[in-house]
């Protein structure tokens, strides 16, 4: 019997995270959601001002030759004249008059984004920075607020866990889109100036901190249940006897447990977070323009599909509507996809 | 059971209390004018201005104005909404907040309750035909679907329903509200003889002009409720009591709905309720987009002016959503109860115990 052991060599032990990296690789559309994700936080943060180095022009850079006499933005792959001023405005004429000589050129990837005549691709690439930054620093922030207070309250039990359960259960009754919009119409000041030296564009802390102050219940609900149900195992006590502080429990004993379902779970509120911000900025309460940002790109030619500008239907512009919903679509779907596989792949329990 | 009911409706009333305070601060902070609903404040004299301030009632100190905001709002008055002040013989008079919010809210819950029952309709039987045949192509499908859909945000689902199968196919209205009343003889003869199209009513042409808001407000939340439907099912079918019934030899069916489903059915009422917040933005959105006179649409209204914010509608709007979330849950937690025989069982014994104790 003893050589049979021998002969039998153990499998190396592996990490929780190893064990999860596993899981994750063998899910092949949550890894390629991931993939998808990694490219598109290199497009908006450091490809941004790549693109527009080699464009030759900013997001807010107005082209008039890039719209037509009938204020018709152009559509996909538009080479137009770099300037912002039209040789001749006249409305009656069928065309542009060309600019004065020496006059150069610049490419529109996705044509112009109004009567304006921005560029579209570039605007969409520094709004989904502006979106991104408003959905990941709000999760962020639910994730350190429940987790201090859901632990807490698994940790300590009694009365701090009574109080706290009953301000879970308030914040949870909030109608939080329709607070959003009451604050963000009216709020023009103070914190919604906030840019910390032009970090983060205006209005981004303020949904940040609003959105992130309100939906902490359930990241909260989960680490309470998952500190309960470790409180008293073996682990814990054995930490306790040898007379271990308990803020080091919670810190090295505690946390590495409530971790990855939360991370989880953080990656399933990116993307509800970017549809929030959407819909807030939709609403007209969320980010200012001229700053763009998924919400503001959508909300700026929404139903022009569906009641085309009576005086001048020629104007309606279909691109202009999709590729922003395009792009809401492909990364919320990527972030559901990858935060459910995320989940599975963390959670032991799950056989797949 | 009653009692526990009772510390339940304290706490809403707490809720409340603290909605309406944290709403009403804020506004005290707003940098804009509410006389300017009364009187063009680049022309008007100080005396003016004091007028309208004495009118709106912001001329008081701000706690006054609290106070007086409280007392009125336990009476069932709501107050008079600022936009629509005029000065008729002297006499500053407006319309009514409290009716005006009612009619919303309504229009607010035929499109939630329309679009509850639906979303039940398309992810239970989804939800449960997916468990029974795990990792089959339905199931998948099914879940790729719902999380399709959840991916796409309500205005743009919205915007497609009303391209296509309002505008283009012509198969459905694509916006507008229509009454569950009939409209009354003279609103018919009003219409005539202003030439502006006769009005609509009745159910059958409300829930005609609902169909797309209800679809659009289901498609969002079916993927969740298609997830946890199936992960409970998938868990219930490999209980004991499943097994003994089939042992049994009760029909495949029986045993789904009539054992599994039932203890299934209980954490989705507890998810909806955890939902209602969500919902109610998500109302705001369908009301966006297909035009629908409810409560999101007036709350965008009222701030929304040139003038300023429209405070009392704005407060009475946060306090009947924040009432409707507040009772929805307080009806989930009966239902779940209901629902669950051991949790009856047990506040059953504990009722009697307390009936016992202050006897």
């Amino acid at each position: 019997m003893i050589g049979v052991a021998e002969a039998y060599e153990a499998p190396p032990a592996r990490g929780p995270w190893a064990l999860a990296w596993r899981r994750l690789k063998r899910d092949r559309v949550a890894l390629g959601c991931g993939i998808f994700l990694l490219v598109l936080v290199f497009a908006v943060g450091p490809g941004a001002p790549l693109y527009e180095r080699m464009v030759g022009h900013g997001p807010n850079d107005p082209f008039p030759y890039a719209v037509s006499v009938g204020l018709r933005p152009a559509g996909p792959f538009t080479v137009t004249w770099n300037t912002s001023r039209l040789a001749d405005a006249s409305p009656y004429a069928f065309k542009h008059k060309d600019p004065p000589q020496g006059t150069g050129k610049t490419f529109l990837l996705l044509g112009a984004d109004s009567s304006l005549g921005r560029d579209e691709f570039l605007r969409i690439l520094y709004g989904g920075r502006v979106s991104l930054e408003v959905a990941v620093g709000a999760a962020i922030v639910a994730l350190l607020i429940g987790i201090t207070l859901g632990s807490l309250a698994g940790y300590v039990g009694g009365f701090v866990d009574a109080v706290i359960s009953r301000v879970t259960d308030l914040v949870m009754a909030f109608p939080l889109l329709l607070f959003l919009v009451v604050i963000g119409s009216v709020f023009t000041y103070g914190i919604t100036q906030w840019t910390f030296g032009g970090v983060l564009n205006q209005g981004v802390f303020q949904l940040i901190v609003i959105i992130g102050a309100f939906t902490w219940f359930y990241p909260a609900r989960i680490a309470r249940t998952q500190v309960q149900s470790l409180r008293h195992r073996e682990f814990v006590e054995a930490a306790e006897m040898v007379g271990a502080r308990d803020s080091r429990i919670m810190r090295t004993h505690l946390l590495p447990h409530l971790l990855p379902p939360l991370l989880a779970y953080g990656t399933l509120l990116v993307a509800t977070n970017i549809m929030i911000e959407v819909g807030v900025t939709f609403l007209g309460a969320g980010i200012k323009l001229p700053t763009a940002s998924w919400g503001s790109l959508l909300a700026q030619t929404w139903g022009s599909i569906l009641n085309p500008n009576p005086y001048n239907p020629a104007t309606t512009q279909p691109w202009l509507t999709l590729c922003p919903s395009v792009a809401i679509f492909l990364t919320v779907f990527a972030l559901n996809i990858f935060g459910e596989g995320l989940r599975e792949a963390t959670d032991p329990r799950v056989v797949r | 059971m009653f009692v526990y009911a009772l510390r339940r409706i304290g706490i809403a009333v707490v809720l409340l209390w603290i909605l309406v305070t944290i709403t009403f601060v804020l506004y005290l902070k707003v940098p804009q004018d509410p006389a300017g609903f009364l009187v063009d404040l680049q022309h008007a004299s100080p005396q003016q201005i004091a007028h309208a301030h004495h009118v709106l009632g912001t001329d008081r100190p701000a706690i006054v104005q609290y106070g007086k905001y409280l007392d009125r709002v336990v009476h069932g008055d709501f107050g008079v909404s600022w936009a629509t002040i005029t000065f008729f013989g002297g006499q500053a008079t407006g319309a009514a907040v409290g009716p005006m919010v009612w009619q919303a809210a309504l229009v607010t819950a035929s499109l939630l309750f329309g679009g509850l029952i639906l979303l039940l309709l398309i992810a239970i039987p989804l939800g449960v035909l997916a468990a029974t045949r795990p990792r089959s192509f339905t199931d998948r499908l099914s879940l790729a679907l719902g999380v399709a859909a959840i991916s796409t945000h309500p205005l743009v689902v919205g915007l497609l329903l009303q391209l296509f199968v309002g505008n283009r196919w012509k198969l459905l209205p694509a916006s507008g509200y229509c009454t569950v009343s009939s409209p009354s003889a003279q609103q018919v003869q009003a219409a005539k003889t202003s030439f502006s199209p006769p009005p609509c009513g009745g159910v059958g042409q409300w829930a005609w002009h609902l169909v797309l808001p209800w679809v659009t407000f289901a498609l969002f939340f079916v993927a969740l409720y298609l997830r946890i439907v199936r992960a409970r099912m998938l868990e219930v079918l490999d209980e004991p009591y499943v097994r003994t019934a089939r042992a049994k030899g009760a029909s495949e069916f029986r045993v789904v709905r009539g054992h599994a489903l039932r203890n299934a059915i209980a954490p989705v009422v507890t998810m909806l309720a955890m939902d209602a917040g969500m919902a109610i933005g998500i109302a705001m959105y369908v009301e966006t987009v297909f035009a629908l006179p409810g409560l999101g649409r007036t709350l965008i209204r009222a701030e929304e002016g040139l003038q300023g914010y429209d405070l009392p509608v704005i407060l009475a709007v946060t306090l009947v959503s924040g009432a409707a979330i507040i009772l929805f849950n307080l009806v989930a937690d009966l239902v779940v109860m209901a629902l669950d025989p051991t949790l009856t069982r047990s506040s059953r014994r504990r009722l009697l115990r307390l009936a016992g104790r202050t006897a």
